[in-house]
């Protein structure tokens, strides 16, 4: 059962760290989950955020003068796309960039780093304390990307750190032995077995599979049996996220779509089963090439201790589902979602900022 | 103490968020626990007096309890403070965006006006040309006019001569009147692209200004963190061992990949 506690805290902005304050009233940890569709943050004064991975800056002088901002983030910047242009600059997990430093991929880091920035902000900073921030960045990030999260995060912060995702999440809930972490994103599902060590790269498994695959599987779907419905892939990832579900329906999907301007109702039950089912096998892959390739006498251990996590885990069935497929072709296993799927990789971080010596922090500044 | 729970109350009512249960099912919540405001301050109450009772004689309890209310109180009013000057740094803001509108348009005007006035001078010149030329010719025509009157066959070219003449002073005397004319010109030219450049100055420096609030715009409070000091591993941690050497390990990795990039 999910049982979370929120604090509700002041709802008060805060901008980043001003750099001629003097820092003696204490020290903010945040713990960032750069994703491909969410970034969220959670810090040591009791916020916790979540913002969509994308920013907008408005296309002209009109347009920025109606909105009356130079940046926008998230939601906010998806619903004005009209008038901005809109930027989502992270792929499977990474950084939007070319090998050349071309136009786009300069606009995509830039826009990358605005949105750093905006998460920090998220965490409502006082200005008079030291902000040491850990991010979980996907174990295949490539040097120059994790270069420029450390920049971006930089111009915000006094010190930052990067650690892999999953290795967060299962920090977070310290479950540091024997443990397979299963992170799925939006971009990418990032497999990791922990054994009590730092995970390597024969450690992690990564494929596409994720929560973008399930969008457009079930655009297809939508496309092919619902005639004339009109959609937009933000329309579907709304749907697959208040309803998406795999195994027995708990219930009739019905979801409204326009139809030549008329708003008309669809049954998309067997759309969204099929549609969430295309996550199965390769997680179900994924977990048998690390527990085969794991330490026989520890293989049952790892295969009962499956954690469940990332903004695709909260798709209604899929531990049961994962769960029985690994009784019928691994021979058992126990699966489990984590409680606060869109904040496990956040919750992570921060433990991982918290427990860090000072003298490492210190290093870094 | 009554007073102190209103205010404690009041706090708790400010720093509180309202949110739907859309909005939290989206977050991932799909529970919440509820608890009522004087059960929370119940609660303060209760842990605070049971902490100072445990560790502290009766006259020393009192002082901190009321020296803790006082802080209390500051910290509201320093908070206050921050929202005032959030709100004087949102006013400057707005004077600021109006200042750079009026600008916009006043340069816009300015720049309308100068080119009007080009081109307006240059067809007025050429026709006031064309005029003189007009009249010069007739009159010369005149004059030799009556010259031939008095003396046949050399008309044609007494006439080109005569032209020849006047056309010479005249153009000579053109000359001057345009430098005059030029210098007075560009002169209004100067001045008036000197101040579309003041302008244009003022704009950027305005606008310079408006970033800067921009920028200071959500500047407030923020929310404190529960940490006063860098925290660290508790050496009690059943697994305190293991985490360390995966920290060091963390840290080692970060230090390589900073060093590099800085290098760079």
């Amino acid at each position: 059962m999910e049982e979370q506690e929120k604090t509700m805290t002041e709802n008060e902005g805060n901008d980043a760290v001003d750099a001629g304050n003097k820092k003696d009233h204490g020290v903010l940890y945040i713990g960032m989950d750069l994703g491909t569709s969410r970034t969220s943050v959670s810090a040591s004064n009791g916020v916790r955020e979540t913002v969509y991975s994308a920013v907008g800056y408005p296309k002209d002088v009109v347009s920025r003068k109606l909105l009356k901002k130079s940046v926008l983030f998230g939601k906010e910047a998806f619903e004005k796309r009209m008038s901005v242009k809109l930027y989502k600059p992270l792929e499977k997990g990474v950084i939007k960039s070319g090998a050349d430093a071309d136009e786009e991929s300069k606009a995509n880091m830039k826009a990358a780093r605005d949105l750093i920035g905006e998460a920090i902000r998220l965490a409502k900073p006082r200005s008079d304390e030291l902000v040491y921030c850990v991010i979980g960045a996907p174990a295949e990030a490539s040097m120059k990307n994790r270069e420029a999260i450390i920049e971006a995060a930089r111009e915000h912060v006094d010190s930052v750190m990067l650690c892999s995702e999953p290795f967060a999440v299962a920090y977070g809930l310290d479950w540091l032995e024997d443990v397979l972490v299963c992170d799925i994103g939006a971009g990418t599902t990032d497999l990791c077995r922990m054994h009590g060590t730092m995970p390597e790269e024969t450690d992690q498994v990564m494929f596409e599979v994720a929560g973008d695959a399930v969008d457009a599987e079930l655009a297809k779907q939508i496309e092919a049996t619902c005639p004339g419905a009109q959609f937009t892939v933000q329309m579907v990832k709304e749907i697959k996220e208040r309803y998406g579900f795999v195994g027995e329906a708990p219930e009739r999907v019905t979801v409204e779509l326009p139809v030549d301007g008329k708003p008309t109702a669809f049954d998309l039950t067997d759309q969204l089963q099929k549609a969430c089912s295309v996550l199965i096998e390769p997680i179900l892959e994924g977990i048998k090439q690390l527990v085969a390739t794991f330490d026989p006498e520890f293989q049952q251990r790892l295969k009962n201790r499956v954690l469940l996590a990332g903004g695709g885990s909260m798709v209604k069935g899929l531990d049961s589902a994962v769960e029985k497929a690994m009784h019928e072709r691994l021979g058992g296993g126990k699966v489990i979602r984590i409680e606060e799927p869109i904040y496990g990789g956040s919750n992570g971080a921060l433990k991982i900022a918290h427990d860090m010596p000072e003298e490492f922090w210190e290093q870094l500044k | 103490m009554t007073g102190f729970k209103e205010t404690l109350k009041d706090a708790l009512r400010q720093m509180a968020f309202r949110t739907s249960i859309d909005k939290l099912k989206k977050k991932g919540v799909h529970k919440v626990n509820v608890l009522g405001l004087d059960r929370i301050i119940a609660l303060v109450e209760a842990a605070v007096h049971k902490s100072l009772q445990s560790r502290l004689a009766g006259i020393e309890r009192d002082a901190v309890a009321e020296s803790t209310k006082a802080e209390f109180v500051r910290l509201l009013r320093s908070n206050e403070d921050l929202q005032r000057q959030k709100s004087e740094v949102e006013r400057a803001r707005e004077r600021a965006e109006q200042e750079i509108d009026r600008m916009r348009r006043e340069l816009n005007e300015k720049q309308q006006a100068l080119k009007l006035k080009l081109e307006q001078n240059a067809v007025e010149l050429a026709n006031r040309y064309d005029g003189e030329n007009a009249e010069i010719a007739r009159k010369v025509s005149a004059v030799v006019q009556s010259l031939a009157s008095d003396d046949d066959g050399s008309a044609g070219t007494v006439e080109e001569r005569l032209m020849a003449l006047i056309m010479d002073v005249i153009s000579g005397e053109r000359e001057k009147a345009e430098a005059a004319q030029r210098a007075l010109h560009d002169r209004e030219v100067v001045n008036l692209q000197r101040r579309i450049r003041k302008l244009n100055d003022t704009l950027s420096t305005t606008e310079q200004r408006l970033q800067q609030v921009s920028a200071q715009k959500d500047v407030d409070t923020g929310i404190s963190s529960i940490y006063r000091e860098v925290q660290g591993l508790d050496e009690s941690d059943a697994q305190a061992g293991k985490k360390k050497e995966l920290m060091a390990t963390i840290f080692q990795a970060n230090l390589k990949l900073q060093k590099r990039s800085r290098g760079a």
